[in-house]
């Protein structure tokens, strides 16, 4: 066993290097690798549903574009009038300083952790009875729904949109900005992984793992589902409204179709990145969406105009050939180094019997 | 464990050199080249109008390459655009500018359409003190942001239907009307509203429906199945080209008879085209009309324009076009009088921009507005079956009277 963490450990300590030194490294792309940690954390926070509790949300997306509103909206409203700011065409300039800056982005990214992951205990009391299907496709209805009434809501810009605080003129590095958005989204990723690896390994996942093979019988074996199905959303919720938060900050414009309850795109995207890695597992969710991100912006610019009919060929090579993700095939082809243990005698008698 | 975790380095650093080797950057102005950039609308629900702008684009980098380019410092230099496809969504367009600065090495952008994009967009270019000279983001607080790196060759929408009330108003006797207006949830639809609203407390008139639509606009029966039965005195109505398609498509459909009927986008919908006599009477908000007398060396007049533009695309073009063109002309100008190639020098001879183009007069005011160019008006007429645009608004300019009320669904054949 320790020598396993052991390893594990060089691996971590490696990856954390490269991970604090890519800005450095290539500091072009710091908005694409910020966007990258960003689909990470959506991609693992998506699994825990998805993957390991069995019921697919389309609903993430509801508390990613919360975060986004709810930054926003404090690191504003801490300092300045919100209604005058988003006042349509508002006719004055308001001018964050450094510090107020700063302390608004850092308050509005703790409310955008809590209240998204209050929102999801509510929500999640009153839906999450609902299974299969049902379930699926009432969150699909909440991400859009959430988004056409953010489109009326005056204060927070309506159809408008809202236009995030600049980042300080004061700071003259103008790679300051790409860094700190950088190193917040990589700090989450780190934070969302330590604790989804935190979940692996303890007795919460084979509680969400039964209520995904069989809830009845979970149930029956005196396991309160609800009550685990309803933390591990809140879980998600609490990652989610925080990848939403610094999104936002990095975008510097929040649309509330487009960019904030984008279920359009963003929604499909971290179901589509967990399953293209596989879905239950670790790695799975990583390793899609760092995939997925580079089948994006490498190809995507090349076939301009056709990239949306290269993604669905992408999903419909995805699910005909790797139903179980890049993890599950991998799994299937070298089970040992997964640490399952075949008994050949066994596989063989079977193999005679057919 | 381990050895997916091995599998996982060998990925990392695959990518990783592909990375390095990808960062080789281009320059600003590379050999006879100056490299400007634009992220466009190629799919998406702006899609037909980020050609539009594309188009016009190209047509002006085709004929300013042609005409012996840009001269600075002695030198002649071409024009060459990089495009991306920001597929009409406020975060790729804001990923693909900063693509462009950063990867690209671009110095000097060109504007994405819509107001939504160019809002998007305007942070980063700020950030990194690119000049961005836009032609499609037309709402109003783009220029109240306090934004020092972005010119923009239109009037703001908040002008666009501001002329139409005050003709209802005229037509009325100078008494106030009744309003019933939809609009579109994005950036630049809710500024058209925020005009009518000044014009309806300015010229004491009542709002009586005053509607948003989602956008993806296909549907807006709802709408004008309350005007139908409250009966106002015109009909205000924004929502790109597919929200101008879908009015006259529905109110034909729904027969309502509406005495005056104000509208955005409707040559980019090609209307007249379109819908032919359905659309008739439909008076609409233009930056630009092929009528006008402006001139300049490059295009000749706006009918010249229409005409090599037509010969190269196929089809009349749209005012978002005609104003993209004029955009390049502002950069060749600026890029001359600036006789360099410093960020700040180009950015600082944009500011004292003060020219005619075929497109309009343009000179920028301190938002970055253009403030030279007034908004027109025109009606769609038919003859027979024949449909076009007809100038009836401002004055000046006008080649018809402007045709009041719009006839009964009852006696139109």
């Amino acid at each position: 066993m320790n020598k396993v963490k052991q390893k594990d450990l060089i691996l971590y300590s490696g990856l954390i290097i490269l991970g604090l030194a890519a800005p450095y490294l290539f500091s072009a792309f710091k908005v694409q690798l910020t966007y990258l940690c960003v689909l990470i954390v959506l991609a693992m926070t998506w699994n825990l549903q998805g993957g390991e509790m069995g019921y697919n949300t389309f609903g993430n997306i509801l508390f990613y574009g919360l975060g986004m509103y709810l930054t926003a909206s404090v690191q504003v409203g801490m300092f300045f009038p919100l209604a005058e700011w988003t006042e349509s065409g508002g006719e004055k300039t308001f001018v964050h300083t450094t510090a107020q800056y700063f302390q608004g982005i850092g308050v509005g990214l703790l409310i955008s952790a809590i209240v998204p992951a209050i929102i999801a205990g509510a929500i999640g009391y009153a839906i999450l009875g609902l299974r299969g299907h049902y379930f699926a496709i009432c969150t699909l209805g909440l991400g859009i729904a959430a988004g056409e009434i953010a489109g009326g809501i005056e204060i927070i810009g309506a159809g408008q949109g809202f236009t995030t605080p600049p980042f300080p003129a004061e700071i003259a590095d103008t790679e300051a900005r790409g860094k700190f958005f950088y190193f917040l989204s990589f700090a989450l990723l780190v934070g969302t992984f330590v604790f989804v690896k935190y979940i692996y390994g303890s007795r919460f996942r084979l509680i969400l793992n039964a209520i995904r093979d069989n809830e009845d019988k979970a149930e029956a074996m005196g396991i309160q589902t609800m009550k685990y199905k309803i933390v591990g959303w809140m879980c998600s919720a609490f990652f989610c409204g925080l990848a939403g938060g610094i999104m936002g900050g990095l975008i510097g414009y929040i649309d509330s179709t487009d960019v904030a309850f984008d279920g359009r795109e963003m929604g499909v995207f971290m179901v589509l990145m967990a399953i293209l890695g596989g879905k239950g597992t670790l790695w799975g969710p990583v390793i899609g969406a760092t995939l997925f991100h580079f089948f994006k912006e490498g190809l995507w610019t090349l076939i301009l105009g056709w990239q949306y009919v290269a993604l669905g060929v992408l999903i419909v090579v995805i699910v005909v050939y790797f139903p179980e993700g890049l993890m599950g095939w991998l799994r299937e082809k070298y089970p040992e180094r997964f640490g399952e243990v075949i008994d050949e005698k066994d596989r063989k008698a079977q193999v005679e019997l057919k | 464990m381990n050895k997916i975790a091995k599998l996982f380095v060998t990925f990392i650093s695959a990518i990783t050199l592909t990375l390095v080797s990808f960062t080789s950057s281009f320059a600003k102005v590379e050999g006879e080249y100056i490299v400007l950039g634009s992220a466009i609308s190629l799919t998406g629900k702006y899609s037909s109008n980020g050609v539009h702008t594309q188009n016009g684009y190209n047509m002006a980098v085709d004929r300013i390459n042609k005409m012996g380019g840009v001269e600075v410092q002695g030198k002649k230099y071409k024009f060459e655009i990089i495009y991306y496809d920001d597929e009409s969504n406020p975060k790729r367009a804001a990923q693909l500018a900063e693509r462009l600065i950063k990867q690209d090495g671009v110095h000097y952008m060109l504007g994405p359409y819509s107001s939504g994009l160019t809002k998007a967009i305007a942070p980063v270019t700020e950030k990194y003190k690119i000049p961005m000279v836009e032609a499609n983001g037309a709402s109003r607080s783009l220029f109240t942001k306090g934004y020092k790196y972005l010119f923009a060759v239109l009037s703001p929408a908040n002008q666009y239907l501001e002329v139409a009330i005050d003709l209802a108003v005229e037509k009325n006797g100078g008494k106030g009307v009744k309003i019933a207006q939809a609009f579109e949830q994005d950036a630049f639809s809710q500024d058209v509203r925020l005009g009518i609203l000044d014009a309806a407390k300015r010229t004491g008139s009542e709002i009586i429906i005053d509607d948003k639509l989602p956008k993806e606009l296909n549907d807006m029966a709802a709408t004008l199945a309350k005007v139908k039965a409250v009966k106002p005195d015109v009909l205000v109505v924004s929502g790109h080209t597919k929200g101008a398609l879908t009015a006259i498509r529905q109110i034909s459909e729904m027969k309502v008879d509406v005495p005056m009927l104000a509208m955005t986008h409707c040559d980019a919908a090609k209307l007249s085209k379109q819908h032919g006599k359905k659309s008739e009477f439909a008076l609409c908000a233009s930056q630009w009309h092929k009528n006008l007398s402006y001139k300049d060396k490059f295009f000749g007049s706006g009918k010249k324009y229409a005409k090599d533009f037509q010969k190269e695309f196929g089809y009349d073009p749209p005012y978002q076009s005609a104003e993209s063109s004029a955009a390049l002309l502002v950069f060749k100008d600026a890029f001359e009088r600036a006789n360099s190639f410093d960020r700040d020098a180009v950015r600082d001879a944009l500011v004292d921009t003060e020219m005619q183009t075929f497109y309009g007069n343009i000179k920028f005011g301190p938002g970055g507005q253009n403030v030279a160019k007034p908004m027109i008006l025109f009606q769609v007429r038919c003859k027979g079956d024949d449909c076009e645009n007809r100038v009836v608004a401002p004055t000046k300019w006008a080649s018809d009277k402007f045709y009041h009320p719009i006839p009964k669904w009852s006696d139109r054949s």
